[in-house]
């Protein structure tokens, strides 16, 4: 998947604001591990709207849902499934 | 696919440095194999619940409960969330039954505002798309307000005051927690009411404001296997040990500043100014700091001690408090403070504001989110916690004298936004520039703002204001 790259970079730069230098992977949790705050996950949902366009009004936002990159990759492809 | 991503190269530390860095108090015994390994055989099982049982004998009155509570949820640990909820259950109506005043009545409130809830959650998943279902919170927290309305407008001394205040108590003390049930909703593994239940107040303890969040983060936090469990339990171990160790350094701490160098309480300092006769400047900072560092050390103490049974019960629940003195950004200070509680205020009113309103303003839309939880959704929270000062002035004296936290409420929300909105860069170089002089700045802020955080409306606004010109020796 092609967006993948642009998230995982993106969360670097949000770990690396946070002084977290921690390697992670597609499955590691940001937001249940507490690495990541609630804040942060404004900033990544507000990435996701512009780089994407997911429209968390319309699916329902839920922290699991970006919680990791996998996750993420599967939110990606579920907003992209026409309802 | 799976990739191993640095964020950063790591920084070599000084050994002696490093050392000192890795040094805890209270020993990383959830990192060390052997004791992971021994935490799983029934004997260390038995000998964890022992130790954890020590400590809670120390700080809890209702230790024993507990503990028997905590032993068969984990010598049965598949049936775990059934058993949170009968602990729960029995910790919400056996072992308080002999404080009750009128235990039939509270047991008859208490059924009354459980049965309002799975009505409210049931209304809201049998009609999604109706009005009522697309926002079942925010048609929850109007109820409620118009409840208070009507109870604060009822004749005094007759039946239906009595009765409309006693579900108003009851249902205050449960609203945060059918908030998180109704927000739960749309999970497409949503537990049954029987499970939901157990995060209603659940039995290792709480405030209004549910520790740790709801039935959705338990779901998510829970140990799945024997290891995970161990480490959890260790981790429970570890924090209560810690909690206890922060709780004699409080006691010392009240001990040295108010009984040997007899600096006043802030309340106190605050009354003599108000009456006119303030302390000098330098007893007022003394008694603010003291205040501030008080509140951070029996928040941190009470908040640990929660989350430690949570995780001896086999949830991995991140820390109330975390190193609060190390913040770096007012939000973040906020975050790390008092988490449970922002986290409350995140979900219930910065979400659905942000996800909702003035998308395509980024700073508006992020400014308003904020207002949303930090100012209305903190003022909301605690004007309808102190159901009892509404009951005792009447409703329109009690917002009235609610300005002082309603300022503070202001201001707070104020400072995150611009905290918020500036850029964030990357520490600067260096511990006094990176990280010291930041913190100072945070703290100092937090310390200033304690001046107007006061729920008790003893004094009007001038007054909280006149306090903080002694600070600075100025006469208003």
């Amino acid at each position: 998947m092609d967006q993948l790259p642009k998230v995982r970079d993106f969360m670097k730069k949000l770990l690396a604001l946070r002084q977290d230098t921690r390697p992670f992977t597609d499955t590691s949790s940001f937001f249940l591990s507490g690495r990541l705050s609630s804040v942060d996950a404004v900033e990544l949902v507000v990435f996701l709207e512009e780089e994407f366009g997911t429209d968390f009004a319309e699916i329902g936002f839920d922290q699991a849902k970006i919680d990791s990159i996998e996750a993420i990759k599967s939110l990606l492809q579920a907003a992209r499934v026409p309802k | 696919m799976s990739a191993n991503i640095s964020a950063a190269p790591q920084e070599v530390a000084p050994q002696g440095l490093r050392r000192l860095a890795d040094f805890r108090l209270v020993p990383r015994i959830d990192t060390y194999p052997v004791v992971v390994s021994f935490a799983q055989t029934v004997v260390g099982k038995l000998v964890l619940l022992v130790l954890f049982g020590l400590g809670l004998a120390y700080t809890e009155a209702n230790w024993l409960p507990l503990l028997l509570c905590l032993a068969l949820i984990t010598f049965v640990p598949g049936r775990r969330r059934v058993l949170v909820t009968v602990s729960t259950l029995i910790f919400t109506f056996v072992v308080p039954w002999w404080y009750f005043a009128n235990p039939p009545s509270e047991v008859a409130l208490l059924l009354l505002v459980l049965t309002l809830a799975a009505l409210l959650f049931w209304c809201a998943t049998l009609w999604p798309r109706s009005w009522y279902g697309r926002r079942p919170v925010f048609f929850l927290l109007c109820g409620f307000s118009l409840l208070i309305v009507i109870a604060s407008y009822l004749p005094r001394d007759t039946t239906s005051y009595t009765l409309v205040w006693d579900f108003t108590y009851a249902f205050a003390k449960y609203i945060w927690f059918v908030c998180y049930f109704l927000l739960d909703r749309n999970a497409p593994e949503c537990d049954s009411f029987g499970l939901q239940l157990g995060s209603f107040r659940p039995f290792w303890g709480s405030t209004n404001t549910p520790y740790p969040k709801g039935a959705a983060y338990l779901r998510r936090i829970e140990a799945h296997d024997i290891h995970q469990l161990a480490v959890t339990q260790l981790k429970g171990l570890k924090l209560l040990a810690w909690s206890i160790v922060i709780m004699l350094f409080g006691r010392l701490f009240g001990f040295c500043v108010y009984d040997y160098l007899h600096i006043p309480k802030f309340p106190q300092a605050l009354s003599l100014s108000a009456n006119l006769t303030p302390l000098p400047w330098y007893l007022c900072w003394a008694s603010l700091l003291a205040g501030f560092l008080e509140s951070i050390i029996s928040l941190s103490s009470f908040g640990h001690r929660i989350i430690a049974i949570c995780r001896v019960a086999g949830f991995n629940a991140l820390r109330n408090t975390y190193r609060p003195l190390s913040s770096r950004t007012i939000a973040e200070f906020f975050n790390r403070y008092f988490f449970y509680f922002k986290e409350l205020l995140v979900d219930v009113f910065f979400y659905p504001f942000f996800l909702r309103y003035f998308k395509k303003n980024r700073k508006l839309r992020l400014v308003g989110a904020i207002f949303a939880a930090a100012c209305f959704g903190n003022a909301f929270y605690h004007f309808v916690r102190d159901l009892g000062t509404i009951q005792r002035l009447g409703l329109r004296r009690a917002l009235v004298s609610y300005q002082v936290y309603v300022f503070y409420c202001l201001v707070l929300a104020t400072a995150i936004s611009i905290s918020q909105l500036r850029h964030r860069k990357p520490a600067q170089p260096g511990f006094i520039r990176g990280q010291l002089w930041s913190s100072f700045l945070v703290l100092l802020f937090y310390c200033l703002l304690q001046v107007f955080d006061s729920t008790e409306r003893s004094y009007p606004l001038m007054e909280h204001f006149r306090f903080l010109a002694h600070l600075l020796n100025l006469k208003l």
